[in-house]
C-alpha cells in the first residue's frame, strides 16, 4: 500500500511586473476576478492572469505593554496575499474582505487592491489609469457595490468600472458556442449557486444559493480528522486537509452504495489511503534491541570484574611487602638482639610482644595465600560465558504445534488487553472524577454531601465495617489504583509476546507508522457534505434536492431545455466523481427517457478571468462601463447590464418606510 | 497621542503611489470603523421597501431539506442504527460503542459540535 505524503506546497511570493508603455498608454482594462477564494487579476492584454493570489491578510495584533518600545520599522508587518508564506503561522490572524460571498471589509479589499496593483507595477502618480473589470456575487447587495464603487473611484480614480458575475462571464465568453438554455451549477469556496438559464437570460428569481461550500468541505474533512486522530491534532492543518480533498477525496455516485462496500475488510484495505506525517523519530532507549541490552549487561559485568582484580593484586602486593618486613624483625630477634632493640622495632610496626608479631605473620600469611586463590578462579571464569540470561519460567515453554502456541499467545494477548483496559478505564475515572459535570464527579459529590450532613441522635456510621468502604470510593483513585501486582502481570505478560512475536509487538521498529492517517470512508464523506449539508448541522437542502427544486419552479418543457444542459463550474467542480453524482440523482428525479446531459466546464476556476478577457476585448465593452461621471450622478449602487451581469433594482428611499407606518 | 502620529505618518509614507493621498474611507469615523456584517446588510437591505420584481441577495437562499436526515455514525460515518444515551453520539455497530464510552469529553463534544448537534433540546 503506498504511502501518500504531503507536499505541503510553498506558496511564491510574487514579483512586481514590469508596467510596460504599453499598457500605460493604451489604459488597457484590469481584469479582476476577486473570488472568495482567490483573486486573479491581469491585463485584458495578457495571456494568463498575471497574479493569482488568495484574498486573505494578516494583521498582526499590536502588543500593547509594547506599543510604546516597538520601533515602527520593527513593528510585525502586515501580510497581504502571496506574501502570506506560512499561512498555517498566521491562521488566527487571518482576515479576508469576504463575509460568505459578499465583500463587506473594505479596509481589507483596500489592502489586497493596493497589494495587486503594487505588483502589477502601476506607478502612475495618484490614479490608476485603467477602466477595471470586477466580479461580483449573484445579487450583490447595492450597499457592498456602492462601497465598492466608491473605492474604486474615489481611492483609485479608476476611469471606470464594469461589473459581472464571475459564472456568467464564464459561461458566455469562455466557451466555444454557449447554448442558449442552460442550468448552470457554480460550486464555490463559500456558497453553491443553481443558474437556471433560458433563452441567455438568466431566471435571477429561480436561482438558488447553498451556503455550503468548499470552505465548508475542507474544514469539515479538517475536523474530522482531528477528532478521529486526537493525537495529531496540530499536526493536521487545514492546508492539509485541503490538500487531501483535491488528491483523494471523491464523490460517491451512490453514497449508500458506497458506505455498504466499507463494511466489507476486503474493500476496506484495498480503498484506505494512508497518509504520512511528518515526524522526527527520536531513538529512546526502549528503542534499544535487546541484544544490544545485553552487550550492554555484559560490558558493565566486565569492567567490574578488572576492578575488582586490580583492588585484589593491589591487595595482595600490599600484605607481601608488609610480611617481609615483619619477617626481617623476626630474623633480627632470632638471631639475639638486645632487648631495647626488639622494642624499639616492635614499636616500630605497633605490636606490643612477640606472640603478636608470630600471630600477625600468620595471619598474613593465610590472606595472602587466599587472594592467590581467588586471583586463578577470577581468570579461569572470565574465559567461560557467563551464565545464560535468567528465563521466565513461561517463556522457557516449548509447545507441542504451532497452534497450541498460538491459542496460548492470543491467551495472553487477551490477558494483557485486559489489563491495560482496566488501567484506563481507572485513569479515565480519575479524570472523571474532577471535572464536574461527570457522572462520576457527580456521585462522588453527593456521597461527600451526604457524610457531611450531621444528623443528631442517630449517627451510627462506622458501625459497621463496611461503612468505612465509602471513603475508598470517593478516594482520589476512586476505589482502587494500579497494584504492584498488576504491573507485575503486565510486564510478564509483554516479555512473553516480545519473545514470540517480536515483530509484532515492538512498535518502535517503525516509528513512523504511529504517524499514519488512515483515510478511508472521509475520502467520500468530506464531499458529500454539499450533497448533505445536515453532516454539518446546516437544514439547507443539498445540491441535488435543490437542482430538484430550482427544475420544479419551471414548466415541463423548460424543464427539458434546463435538464438538457448541466453544467458544472467552479473550484470543487474537477472532484472526482461528481458529475457522474449529478447524472445519477438527476436521472432519478426527471421522468422516464428524458434527455439529461451534464458536463464540466473546462478551466473551471480560471474560466471566469478568461472570459472576462473575452467580454473586456469584444465591441460591446465600452457601451456597459460606469465612468466617474455616472457614479457622481447616480451613485455608487448604479451599474449598468449585460449578458453577464446582475440586474440592477434601484434602492427605494427609506423614507417611503415611514409613510407606510 | 504622541505615539499614534507617527505610526500614522508611517502608513502615508508606505502608500502606493498610485492612491489619492487624501482620501480615507468612512471620513466621518474618526475612530476605527467596524464594517457592517453580511447578516446587517442583508436585513438592513430587507426592510426597504421593494418593487415586486427585484430579487435580493436573501431571496435566493435555499429551501430547508424536505427530506429526513440520514443518520450516519460521528466516528466512521457508516449508517448509524443506534444512539448512545450517555454522550448522544450516533454509532453504527458494537466495536464502535465500545470505543464512544472510552472517548474523553472533549472528543464528543467536538463530534457533537460538528454535527450542529450541541443544543440541549435536540
Amino acid at each position: 500500500m503506498e504511502v501518500f505524503h504531503f507536499k505541503d506546497a510553498k506558496i511564491v511570493p510574487d514579483i512586481v511586473h514590469t508596467y510596460s508603455g504599453d499598457i500605460r498608454a493604451n489604459s488597457v482594462p484590469l481584469i479582476y476576478d476577486n473570488g472568495s477564494y482567490v483573486a486573479r487579476v491581469g491585463w485584458a492584454t495578457s495571456k494568463e492572469p498575471l497574479l493569482m493570489f488568495k484574498n486573505l491578510i494578516a494583521k498582526p495584533r499590536k502588543e500593547r505593554s509594547k506599543k510604546d518600545n516597538v520601533e515602527p520599522a520593527q513593528a510585525p508587518q502586515l501580510q497581504v496575499g502571496n506574501d502570506i508564506l506560512n499561512i498555517e503561522a498566521v491562521r488566527f490572524q487571518l482576515k479576508t474582505q469576504f463575509d460568505r460571498n459578499i465583500v463587506t471589509h473594505f479596509e481589507a479589499q483596500e489592502h489586497l487592491f493596493d497589494y495587486a496593483f503594487t505588483h502589477l507595477g502601476i506607478d502612475s502618480e495618484n490614479r490608476v489609469n485603467h477602466p477595471i473589470v470586477l466580479t461580483e456575487a449573484f445579487l450583490n447587495p447595492n450597499t457592498s457595490r456602492q462601497l465598492m464603487t466608491e473605492l474604486l473611484f474615489e481611492c483609485y480614480d479608476v476611469p471606470s468600472i464594469t461589473y459581472g458575475v464571475d459564472t456568467l462571464f464564464a459561461y458566455h465568453y469562455c466557451q466555444s458556442n454557449p447554448k442558449s438554455d442552460a442550468l448552470i451549477l457554480s460550486l464555490g469556496y463559500q456558497t453553491c449557486h443553481i443558474v437556471p438559464m433560458l433563452d441567455n437570460k438568466v431566471v435571477f428569481e429561480n436561482i438558488r444559493r447553498i451556503n455550503t461550500g468548499g470552505w465548508n468541505v475542507v474544514t469539515f474533512l479538517h475536523r474530522i480528522l482531528q477528532l478521529k486522530y486526537p493525537a495529531h491534532a496540530t499536526a493536521i492543518t487545514l492546508s492539509r486537509a485541503e490538500e487531501l480533498l483535491h488528491t483523494i477525496c471523491e464523490v460517491a455516485e451512490d453514497y449508500r452504495e458506497e458506505l455498504k462496500k466499507w463494511f466489507k475488510t476486503e474493500y476496506y484495505e484495498n480503498n484506505i489511503r494512508k497518509i504520512q506525517l511528518p515526524f522526527s523519530s527520536i531513538s529512546t532507549n526502549s528503542a534499544l534491541t535487546l541484544e544490544q541490552q545485553k552487550e550492554r549487561k555484559r560490558e558493565l559485568a566486565r569492567r567490574l570484574t578488572e576492578i575488582n582484580a586490580r583492588k585484589r593484586e593491589e591487595r595482595l602486593a600490599e600484605d607481601q611487602e608488609k610480611l617481609r618486613q615483619l619477617l626481617e624483625i623476626q630474623e633480627i630477634i632470632d638471631f639475639g638482639a638486645e632487648k631495647q632493640e626488639i622494642e624499639n622495632l616492635l614499636a616500630e610496626v605497633q605490636m606490643k610482644n612477640l606472640q603478636e608479631l608470630q600471630k600477625t605473620v600468620t595471619n598474613l600469611n593465610m590472606r595472602i595465600e587466599r587472594t592467590r586463590q581467588k586471583i586463578i578462579a577470577a581468570s579461569s571464569a572470565e574465559d567461560t560465558e557467563e551464565p545464560p540470561v535468567k528465563q521466565t519460567k513461561l517463556s522457557k515453554m516449548v509447545f507441542e504445534s504451532d497452534t497450541a502456541m498460538h491459542s496460548f499467545i492470543d491467551n495472553v494477548k487477551k490477558m494483557r488487553q485486559e489489563i491495560l483496559t482496566k488501567k484506563m478505564l481507572r485513569k479515565q475515572r480519575k479524570q472523571d472524577i474532577f471535572k464536574r459535570r461527570t457522572a462520576a464527579g457527580q456521585e462522588r459529590m453527593r456521597i461527600i454531601s451526604q457524610l457531611a450532613r450531621k444528623e443528631k441522635g442517630n449517627d451510627d456510621f462506622g458501625l459497621r465495617d463496611e461503612d468505612w468502604d465509602i471513603y475508598k470510593t470517593i478516594s482520589k483513585d476512586g476505589g482502587d489504583s494500579d497494584s504492584e501486582a498488576e504491573n507485575e502481570k503486565l510486564m510478564e505478560f509483554e516479555e512473553i509476546l516480545r519473545n514470540h512475536e517480536p515483530e509484532e509487538f515492538d512498535s518502535s521498529a517503525n516509528p513512523g507508522e504511529t504517524h499514519q492517517l488512515h483515510v478511508g470512508i472521509e475520502r467520500f464523506r468530506a464531499a458529500e457534505l454539499i450533497f448533505k449539508p445536515y453532516m454539518a448541522g446546516s437544514s439547507e437542502a443539498g445540491l441535488s434536492e435543490v437542482i430538484g427544486y430550482v427544475l420544479t419552479l419551471f414548466s415541463p418543457d423548460e424543464q427539458l431545455r434546463l435538464a438538457k444542459n448541466v453544467i458544472i463550474t467552479g473550484g470543487l467542480a474537477n472532484l472526482k466523481g461528481l458529475k457522474e453524482r449529478i447524472l445519477k440523482d438527476l436521472i432519478s428525479i426527471r421522468p422516464f427517457q428524458s434527455e439529461v446531459s451534464v458536463s464540466v466546464m473546462k478551466d473551471c476556476s480560471l474560466s471566469p478571468w478568461y472570459g472576462m478577457k473575452q467580454f473586456a476585448r469584444s465591441e460591446e465593452y465600452k457601451k456597459y462601463i460606469v465612468t466617474k461621471k455616472m457614479y457622481e450622478e447616480y451613485g455608487g449602487e448604479y451599474f449598468k447590464t449585460h449578458l453577464a451581469s446582475n440586474p440592477y433594482f434601484v434602492s427605494p428611499k427609506e423614507t417611503m418606510v415611514d409613510v407606510d407606518t | 497621542m504622541n505615539t499614534t502620529i507617527p505610526a500614522e505618518e508611517q502608513i502615508i509614507e508606505q502608500k502606493p503611489i498610485f492612491k489619492v493621498t487624501q482620501f480615507q474611507m468612512n471620513k466621518a469615523a474618526k475612530k476605527k470603523s467596524v464594517w457592517k456584517g453580511l447578516k446587517q446588510i442583508i436585513s438592513s437591505e430587507k426592510s426597504l421597501p421593494w418593487p415586486a420584481e427585484a430579487v435580493l441577495y436573501s431571496s435566493i437562499n435555499a429551501p430547508p431539506s424536505f427530506k429526513p436526515p440520514e443518520k450516519f455514525s460521528d466516528l466512521s460515518g457508516l449508517p448509524a442504527p443506534y444512539t448512545d444515551p450517555q454522550t448522544r453520539l450516533r454509532y453504527a455497530n458494537k466495536e464502535e460503542y465500545a470505543t464512544i464510552i472510552d472517548l474523553p469529553m472533549d472528543i464528543t463534544a467536538g463530534y457533537l459540535a460538528l454535527r450542529g448537534a450541541t443544543s440541549i433540546v435536540g
